[in-house]
């Protein structure tokens, strides 16, 4: 046997955090860059979609979504702190270090998807992954043809990304639709979850020859999933991300394997076709 | 391939030319009772080396993923941080690797350096490993009533993977080198030539060892189609999963199972390593993730994961094996009485069951 050379796949490269931005309880977005411009550079080809391992230095490594596009020219992550990697992470000041490795993962077709609609789903933190596409459509408006957004949350504070929320509200090229499940601090839009926009007076959601996005929690996922069905989506037109626990991000620890995917290679996007065949839970 | 015949006296004349070589020679040696496990070779050992021996429940996977392995290394000096990777890359041989472990390392071959993304630690230990094989011929020794190398197809002979393979044909040995670098050790004027009598007699044995075993070899082929297929009924599984106590011994003997888990430890104030460590998906923290979320919440999915993944048709095209090696160990420390041998009868006869009161479909 005489393999050829081969880069350390488990190797992060420097990071440095840049700023942190508050967006809801327990939830930050985190700017930062590569100490070394090379590293920087490499990166810089990720497709939306995809997710890059965090490492905090004595504590461990997490997956997290890249939430910018890649036609913004940034690199962050938005984080919500649940264990040990991500309190570890919250707890960073700007100019600390951690490190980075990736980009990884399939991400979301976008060429494929170039003349249909769009439609967006997301509950939560959901929004994190479908940021990156929300945002590539719209820098590549001519594109696309319809683009719909429908944004869940359980309260107004609970909203993230309020300046895109806001430019996407504005905006001629995109219908954004926000719902939260109870309304608080003034709230005079729409109240429910998010599948009770698709039956409010005044929309009508684009289903033929469109491409619907659904992130977010798993209870959020099923209902959405049987109203879009329901209102005759295909199961290969919905397309999603799927959240596994994962130790390498490169296919060989194993942890993300689910039914016959392993979801940090083969994923993490996957259409609702391919979730049902999985043969697992999700 | 060519062979060469060595008096049964010279046999270890091998190892000595291995050490010769600058290699960290393993071999096994016998332990107390059942205990055997392979061992660096010294000057002081050599003489206690064994051929014929059940084969170590540890096993010999271990030279090219140790069960805990650093990765790298992290040093902070005054706001700089530097990664250090550790690389180990042994000039090593192992010597009397059996059949079955032997298909196991080409299956983490093609797993760790296969695919998109290749196994930088692999293959630096992988790079170096000569592999002399002993082929099982000692019925009372070697075999035991677990092994099923002969369904899963590999034994008890290797038909490849090897530098050298050793056959015991009594007095003599015949040694077949499988590489140009085990062929090259052809050069030691204790290798004579073989002749077609001894060709004859190697035969003979081997038809005779195929008869030993015990399990049937068409059990495995039925088992991977209803695995496939998606045919196994729920309580199938649910069964296996009742008998399993999580205890993990299975994957941590299983020369096929490629897990493991990934973990930071603090060296100091200023220092840190990040180590892998093998992981077993029958351990209920597997797939748990954070907040508590377990997607495989029932022990007979945890049950159900090991032998989907090592049987299912879609992994066996994508590795070009199954993730077994038919080497029994998994059956020998398992309380439960679930290793593969076990899972393998029990899914075929429930699914043949249910298989022949199904109408026939075009
Ligand atoms: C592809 C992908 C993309 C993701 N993107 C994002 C993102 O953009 N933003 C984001 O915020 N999150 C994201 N996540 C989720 C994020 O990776 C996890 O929240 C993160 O791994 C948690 O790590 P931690 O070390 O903070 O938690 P830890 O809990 O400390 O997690 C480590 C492990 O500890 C164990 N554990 C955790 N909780 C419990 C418990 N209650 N009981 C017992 N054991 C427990 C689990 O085994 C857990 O997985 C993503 C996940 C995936 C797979
Ligand atoms: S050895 Fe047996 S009891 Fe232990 S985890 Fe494996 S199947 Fe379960
Ligand atoms: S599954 Fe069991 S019999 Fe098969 S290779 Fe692993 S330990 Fe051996
Ligand atoms: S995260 Fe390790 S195999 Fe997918």
């Amino acid at each position: 046997m005489n393999p050829s050379a081969t880069e350390n796949i488990y190797l992060p490269k420097i990071a440095v955090l840049d700023r942190v931005v508050d967006e809801i309880v327990e939830v930050k977005t985190f700017h930062w860059h590569f100490e070394d411009p090379a590293d920087q550079a490499a990166f810089k080809k990720f497709r939306p979609g995809q997710f890059a391992q965090v490492s905090l230095f004595g504590v461990g490594e997490f997956p997290a979504s890249l939430p910018p596009s890649p036609t913004e020219d940034a690199t962050f992550f938005t984080v919500k702190k649940v264990g040990s990697c991500t309190t570890a992470l919250h707890a960073l000041q700007p100019g600390d270090k951690f490190a980075v490795r990736g980009p990884y993962g399939n991400g979301f077709p976008m060429e494929e998807y170039e003349g249909k609609n769009l439609v967006f789903v997301a509950g939560g933190i959901g929004l994190i992954p479908l940021r990156s596409c929300i945002i590539y459509a719209l820098k590549h408006r001519e594109k696309y043809n319809r683009i719909q957004i429908f944004l869940g949350a359980k309260t107004p504070r609970d909203l993230m990304y309020r300046d895109n929320l806001r430019e996407w509200e504005k905006s001629a090229g995109v219908e954004c639709y926000l719902t939260v499940d109870r309304a608080t601090d003034g709230w005079t839009g729409h109240v429910g979850v998010v599948g009770s926009l698709f039956k409010k007076p005044g929309v009508e959601v684009a289903v033929d020859n469109t491409i619907a996005f659904v992130c977010g929690p798993p209870v959020m996922f099923r209902f959405v999933i049987k109203d879009l069905l329901d209102m005759g989506f295909q199961a290969r037109n919905i397309v999603s991300t799927l959240e596994r626990y994962m130790k390498c991000g490169v296919g060989k620890c194993g942890h993300c394997c689910i039914g016959v995917a392993y979801v940090c290679t083969d994923g993490p996007v996957f259409t609702y076709e391919q979730i049902r065949k999985l043969g697992e839970d999700i | 391939m060519k062979a060469r015949i060595l008096d049964r006296a010279n046999v270890l004349k091998i190892v000595d030319l291995l050490r010769e070589q600058g290699r960290e020679v393993f071999a096994p040696f016998g332990g107390r009772g059942r205990d055997t496990f392979f061992d660096l070779v010294t000057n002081d050992n050599r003489d206690q080396i064994e051929i014929h021996l059940p084969n170590p429940y540890y096993p010999p996977k271990r030279f090219l993923l140790p069960h805990i392995e650093r990765l790298f290394r992290i040093q902070r000096t005054n706001g700089l941080i530097q990664i250090e990777p550790t690389y180990r890359e042994p000039r090593r041989a192992i010597f009397g690797i059996r059949s079955c472990d032997l298909a196991g390392i080409w299956h983490l071959d093609r797993f760790y350096l296969g695919r998109e993304y290749r196994d930088v630690y692999y293959e630096k230990r992988r790079r170096n490993l000569f592999l002399v094989n002993v082929v099982c011929t000692d019925v009372e020794r070697d075999i035991d009533d677990d092994c099923f190398c002969v369904c899963a197809d590999t034994g008890p002979a290797a038909r490849d993977h090897f530098d050298l393979q050793l056959m015991d044909l009594g007095d003599e040995f015949m040694v077949v080198a499988g590489t140009p670098e085990g062929e090259a050790l052809f050069a030691d004027p204790v290798f004579r030539k073989a002749s077609p009598n001894h060709v004859e007699k190697r035969r003979a044995i081997l038809s005779a060892v195929r008869k030993r075993f015990k399990v049937a070899t068409s059990w495995f082929s039925a088992t991977v189609r209803y695995v496939s297929l998606g045919k196994v009924m729920e309580k199938t599984w649910e069964e296996v999963g009742n008998r399993c106590l999580e205890c993990g011994g299975c994957s941590y003997v299983c020369p096929a199972c490629t897990c493991f888990t990934v973990s930071d430890r603090q060296l100091g104030t200023q220092e840190a390593e990040r180590v892998r460590i093998w992981d077993a998906c029958a351990l209920g923290g597997f797939t748990r993730m954070a907040g508590g979320h377990n997607p495989r919440k029932a022990v007979h999915d945890r049950r159900n994961r090991r032998f989907f993944r090592k049987l299912a048709h879609h992994f066996i095209q994508r590795e070009l094996s199954m993730a077994c090696a038919g080497c029994g160990r998994c059956a020998e420390v398992c309380h439960g009485d679930v290793g593969m041998p076990s899972v393998v009868e029990m899914i075929r006869r429930a699914s043949a069951e249910v298989d022949k009161h199904e109408p026939v479909s075009h």
